[in-house]
């Protein structure tokens, strides 16, 4: 067997003395440091009348440590030129940095604060309460965003994936600091957690630096657990209408469920979709834009969790032609389920899939991530390095069986934005219609 | 800064300029096309045109057909996009590097030969229009930028917004589009970049034999900047329905090729990036009149904008918001900044030099838009030590130079039914 690729750089591995494991990957000429720190724990694991808590408190870490304030953890992260993210995934919760190489000791430092003695004053959890509460109101002005979490609610329905991360508004009004302080207590720990360094640093060097920053952080939580796998879409062969009146334009989603983040059907069903509505010469593109002009952007795409994936469709078009778009994608996606690919274009996703995938680990943000996802998702130490390799062996009947799977075998989910009437009467034959204001989704 | 890499440059006879940066990260390499024209170089009843003309360049030539452009080079592993804005058009592959024989030699298919035809245009008018109600009519900062672009230039035509009012879009004729064409889309109006795994006096031949025979285009008609002098404060109102109040504050400023461009970097760097900007800091976390706040300077060829916007709850009130914009803008203009402000700003906009320099493609952009805006890369490669030099003094004097309610442009969007 000859050896696979590398596209991801070496790593080395150590764990510290209180049980965190730590991967340092040392690339490139630039004097910056890329640093992730996750957490196997995300918003599905939301209690369910506290959707939205996995995100909020990550968020909330940034505002304060028992050693710094909000502001002075601003400035200990910004004064140097480094950036701080922190945000929330259905399966785990993330703190990022970036940083000039020669303030990785201070970073370090910092983001094990964070995770380690957050304080989540009450003044700034209420600031940050209110600040996503008019976010919500103010989500309702995003027509593609209402469709996406009206979609994602009509795939997964009450599943722990069925909700947007952030939560919503009555989950956030009925949120106080106690229940922030104790999902901390509860969520976090070494055992569940994973730190990774990529960019200019030195495994060796950074390795007392580590145990230093993160010294007595131990104990926790030992295992995570995992939503059950969904078997039906909740809303399958039905059609929600999310009514704005003002817009000229409607938002369309189609959406069924798929697989699970690490099986192999992976790649003959990324070749599909790539051939199906990947690229810009899909066939969803073809007909839905270059041949009809029915829209600026149409595309198809897998999404791929811990427990469970999906499959969606997504365009839109002036709200005189919604009928138009739905009857070709649905056209599209059934003729594919039932011919597959041909072999052609089995080829050229191929070669798509291949030749663009060494862009996805061109920095050391996104190498972080990658190496991160490794771990949260167990993939496997050679998913990256032997990706191209899986996406070149596959075969045009693996590429057909992935479509007659994936490709709306049940009847699709149907999620329409935009002016309610209209859009009900366009739907029309495509299943039960339920027209909703938009305030629904707050 | 000292450049971890090297650029090899040439100018062909037909005035195609091509500059290529060799480096082994990756084996991908990108391909920058900037043609200097953008909605500054359109006219009233044409407004649109430039990025209209961007799709069209998608589909077909003379060699390669209708929409073999995008299949060739996905068939090769590579994807292209393009961008046009106010002052730039753009176009952009990234492939693997045996492809670059082959996407030299659409790119120049396309500028040698495009095909303009009437059944096309109809259709990418079509598209176009579905990605103008996407990006502003059901968008609400999208019709509060347009108002405020029509609001704040009189004369200038970074009046109309780059994608075009709807009724230009829709009488936008094939004659135009080849006119256009033939002025724009000349290799003497064009700088090709070329970025990533490839060998540079290799790479310089096959661009001589892809775009050598193209014929050097009529000189490009001078951009006249006829805008009047703003004798004080301009207001608008928007009625819309929306979930909150929403309002751009604009502030008229200088050129890029000012030496107040890299003091406004600076200085913007100061008021409102990072969750510690004073913007931030006061507006969001201390008064709380904002949810969001952020500012905009992006560097133009003729005179740009100090851009602020906010996002609002929707129980904000956009008056509390600017009273509280106004103090903060005038406590700079007043006092100054500190040494530390100062210090911090120039380690970001260090950081950000060297991160935007990180990839192949990176480089290709950042040298690509530093020769277009600064005149040339090196003098892009050199903004280190330019904001190395900035004092707090100047921080200060530009504030106060361009900081004006006379300057000013306000617009607002009141939550309710559209007339």
């Amino acid at each position: 067997m000859k050896h696979a690729e590398r596209i991801l750089p070496p790593r080395t591995r150590f764990t510290t003395e209180g049980g965190l494991g730590v991967e340092v990957a040392r690339r490139g000429r630039v004097p910056l440091v890329s640093v992730r720190l996750v957490l196997q724990s995300g918003a599905a694991a939301d209690p369910a009348d506290r959707l939205g808590l996995a995100d909020f408190t990550v968020r909330l870490m940034r505002r304060g440590t028992s050693r710094l304030d909000a502001d002075a953890l601003n400035e200990a992260v910004e004064f140097v030129g480094g950036t701080l993210a922190v945000f929330a995934a259905e399966d785990f919760v993330a703190l990022a940095v970036t940083t000039p190489a020669e303030h990785l000791p201070g970073m370090l430092d910092v983001l094990a604060q964070m995770v380690r003695e957050p304080t989540f004053p009450q003044h700034e959890f209420d600031t940050e309460r209110d600040r996503t509460l008019a976010q919500f109101a103010n989500d309702l002005d995003d027509p593609g965003l209402l469709a996406d979490r009206a979609l994602q609610r009509a795939v997964w329905g009450l599943h722990p994936y069925g909700h947007d991360v952030s939560g919503n508004r009555a989950s956030l009004q009925r949120l106080v600091r106690d229940d922030v302080v104790a999902f901390h207590h509860h969520r976090f720990g070494p055992a569940v957690s994973r730190l990774v360094l990529v960019g200019a640093v030195d495994a060796a060097t950074v390795r007392p630096v580590v145990e230093r920053a993160f010294a007595g952080w131990e104990g926790g939580p030992t295992q995570v657990a995992v939503p059950p796998p969904a078997t039906q879409a909740a809303s399958e062969g039905k059609v929600l209408v999310v009514d704005r009146p003002e817009q000229t334009q409607a938002q369309v989603r189609l959406g069924g469920l798929a697989y699970r983040r690490g099986e192999s059907v992976a790649f003959p069903a990324q070749v599909m979709n790539a051939a199906l509505g990947g690229g810009f010469t899909s066939r969803l593109v073809r007909e839905v834009r270059v041949r009809r002009g029915l829209s600026y952007g149409v595309g198809s795409s897998f999404e791929s969790m811990r427990a469970g994936g999906s499959f969606s469709v997504s365009s839109f078009t002036k709200v005189k032609t919604t009928r138009a778009l739905l009857d070709v994608t649905l056209g599209e996606v059934a003729r594919m389920r039932e011919r597959g690919p041909t072999q052609a274009e089995v080829k050229k996703a191929q070669e798509y899939l291949a030749g663009l995938f060494p862009l996805r680990v061109e920095t050391n943000e996104a190498v972080a991530s990658a190496i991160a996802d490794l771990w949260v998702y167990s993939l496997g130490p050679d998913w990256v390095d032997r990706y191209r390799e899986r996406v070149r062996a596959v075969t045009r009947a693996e590429a057909a069986a992935a479509a007659a799977r994936f490709c709306f075998p049940r009847p699709a989910a149907v999620v329409l934005v935009g002016p309610g009437e209209a859009l009900a009467r366009a739907a029309e034959g495509l299943g039960p219609v339920t027209v909703v204001p938009a305030t629904e989704f707050l | 800064m000292s450049s971890p890499f090297q650029v090899h440059e040439a100018t062909l006879r037909n005035g195609l300029r091509v500059r290529v940066v060799p480096s082994t990260d990756t084996p991908v390499v990108s391909l920058y096309t900037f043609f200097r024209v953008g909605s500054r170089n359109e006219r009233p009843g044409l407004t649109g045109i430039s990025h209209l003309f961007e799709h069209m360049m998608f589909n077909g030539a003379k060699k390669y057909g209708p929409n073999q452009f995008d299949e060739v080079l996905e068939a090769h592993g590579g994807r292209s996009n393009a961008y046009t804005s106010h002052d730039l058009t753009v176009y952009y592959e990234e492939f693997a590097s045996e492809a670059l024989e082959q996407v030299l030699d659409l790119e120049a298919d396309r500028m040698r030969s495009l095909t303009i035809s009437d059944r096309v245009l109809a259709r990418e008018r079509e598209v176009v229009k579905e990605e103008r109600r996407l990006r502003v009519d059901n968008e609400v900062m999208g019709l509060i930028d347009e108002e405020l672009h029509a609001l704040v230039y009189q004369a200038h035509p970074y009046r109309w917004p780059v994608i075009g009012w709807m009724g230009d879009i829709e009488a936008i004729q094939r004659v135009d589009c080849e006119a256009y064409f033939r002025t724009y889309y000349a290799p003497s109006n064009a700088v090709l970049w070329i970025a990533g795994n490839v060998e540079p006096e290799a790479t310089l031949r096959r661009v001589r034999r892809a775009y050598g025979d193209i014929p050097r285009g009529p000189p490009v008609p001078t951009v006249v900047n006829a805008e009047p002098a703003q004798r004080g404060e301009r207001r608008s109102v928007l009625t819309h329905p929306a979930q909150a109040p929403g309002l751009l504050v604009a502030y008229r400023g200088p050129a890029v090729s000012s030496a107040d461009a890299v003091t406004l970097d600076v200085l913007e760097f100061i008021l409102a990036v990072g969750e510690g900007s004073r913007l931030t800091k006061r507006l969001v976390y201390e008064e709380k009149v904002a949810v969001d706040v952020g500012m905009d300077w992006s560097w133009r060829i003729d005179p740009g904008l100090l851009l602020f916007h906010a996002e609002l709850a929707p129980e904000g009130d956009p008056a509390l918001f600017e009273a509280a914009l106004y103090r903060e803008l005038a406590r700079v203009v007043e006092q100054g900044v500190s040494e530390r402000e100062l210090t911090k700003a120039k380690n970001n906009l260090r950081a950000h030099l060297l991160r935007e320099l990180t990839t192949a493609s990176g480089r290709a952009h950042a040298l690509g838009s530093y020769e277009a805006y600064l005149g040339s890369w090196r003098a892009g490669l050199r903004l280190g030590e330019r904001y190395a030099r900035v004092d707090a003094a100047a921080v200060q004097a530009v504030a106060a130079r361009y900081l004006l309610p006379s300057r000013r442009s306000v617009v607002t969007l009141r939550p309710g039914a559209s007339a």
